[in-house]
């Protein structure tokens, strides 16, 4: 029997991380407190699983626990933090696009081009202070496969991908929320809405190019700026009674 | 006791000025344990390091985590980011609001001293000082 002792540790995993090994995903909702478990989980992957197949994606310690470090902490213990993870890729059926045929001259004998939208983390958190935070990050990529006849008359296929991510954070503020509109507006990278009524929602939007795992924390936090500066810092959670 | 007279003693209770939370600040609230043998602030069973200094302290000589998967992750990158966003939205107001609320916690007197996220809940265990 392979990979035994891997197959063991996997079994002792906590279930989400279970999911997120075997499976590449997972949609769930839980307390505060209780994702506790599944982080401490996911820290023992490294030194227990060596097997390429069950390597756990570059996003997951590169964005998706960040995310849950920053957004728990701003969480009452009985705030819900719901997560949407897919770490499957964007090469999936379900996420493709219509294909479209591409004007070509030769050599080439013809070209396809297709999009796949892959939206790879969705999370809501209830924050402390009431207001309700929405976090979408999704990767849209553009696959270009095209045939090529070589000058021996060898016909090549090769297929391109270039990818732009999307990171889209909304904030709903409680009720009796002290807001006010920041002094500076936002960099030309992030795209602010805002939507008044009973409680007001700042939705605040911004496009990549090229994603970079180890920036894609920095890249979220940075479009999940906007909604915040609309409530200063230390003046959220104050409490006058 | 009347009502005056509890409030008196809450007053007298010595309780922890640690920051917390990340984009919604602040202050842990729970009953002081020690005091920071750095900056001397009262500090929790929870937020007592071994070394003996406070979370900001430790954050501050550069021993903060660069792990997340470590519950004091977030803490330690907390000044970094609101530092780094600031200049990204050229909002200086962003950056001093934020140090100014870091920093009220060592100013007992200050506006910024209280603003805690403590409630009628957290006070468990409390006792005359």
């Amino acid at each position: 029997m392979f990979w035994r002792k891997q197959k063991a540790a996997i079994q002792r995993f906590h279930p989400l991380h279970r999911a997120l090994t075997l499976e590449k995903g997972f949609t769930v909702s839980l307390r505060r407190d209780d994702w506790e478990p599944v982080i401490q989980s996911l820290a023992r992957h490294t030194t227990e699983i060596r097997r390429r197949k069950w390597r756990l994606d570059e996003r997951v310690p590169g964005a998706l626990v960040p995310m849950l470090r920053i957004l728990a902490s701003d969480m009452p213990p009985d705030g819900v933090l719901s997560v949407a993870a897919d770490m499957r890729g964007a090469e999936l059926p379900e996420k493709k696009g219509p294909e479209v045929e591409m004007p070509v001259r030769p050599p080439v004998l013809g070209m396809h081009q297709w999009y796949a939208l892959d939206p790879w983390l969705r999370m809501r958190a209830e924050l402390r202070d009431g207001s309700v935070l929405e976090l979408a990050v999704t990767d849209r990529v553009r696959f270009r496969r095209r045939r090529q006849r070589g000058s021996s008359g060898k016909v090549k296929i090769k297929t391109k991908r270039k990818t732009v991510q999307l990171v889209q954070v909304t904030r709903r503020f409680a009720k009796d929320a002290a807001v006010r509109r920041p002094g500076t507006p936002p960099p030309a990278s992030v795209r602010v809405q805002v939507k008044q009524g009973g409680r007001l929602v700042v939705r605040a939007s911004g496009k990549f190019r090229e994603p970079l795992v180890d920036r894609a924390i920095d890249r979220i936090l940075q479009v999940s700026t906007e909604p915040f500066r609309w409530t200063p810092p230390g003046t959220a959670a104050r409490r006058t009674t | 006791m009347d009502a005056a007279g509890h409030g008196r003693e809450e007053d007298h209770v010595n309780r922890c000025t640690v920051t917390t939370g990340f984009f919604v600040l602040g202050r842990c609230g729970r009953q002081a344990a020690a005091s920071c043998g750095q900056c001397g602030r009262p500090v929790c069973a929870e937020h007592a390091a071994p070394s003996g200094v406070c979370p900001e302290c430790l954050a501050a000589q550069g021993y903060g985590s660069q792990d997340p998967h470590d519950p004091a992750w977030a803490r330690g990158r907390r000044r970094h980011y609101y530092q780094s966003s600031s200049h990204a939205y050229q909002d200086a107001a962003w950056y001093s609001s934020f140090d100014q609320y870091d920093r009220g916690a060592f100013n007992p007197g200050d506006d910024y001293a209280q603003g805690g996220d403590w409630g009628s809940d957290d006070d468990t265990g409390f006792v005359d000082s």
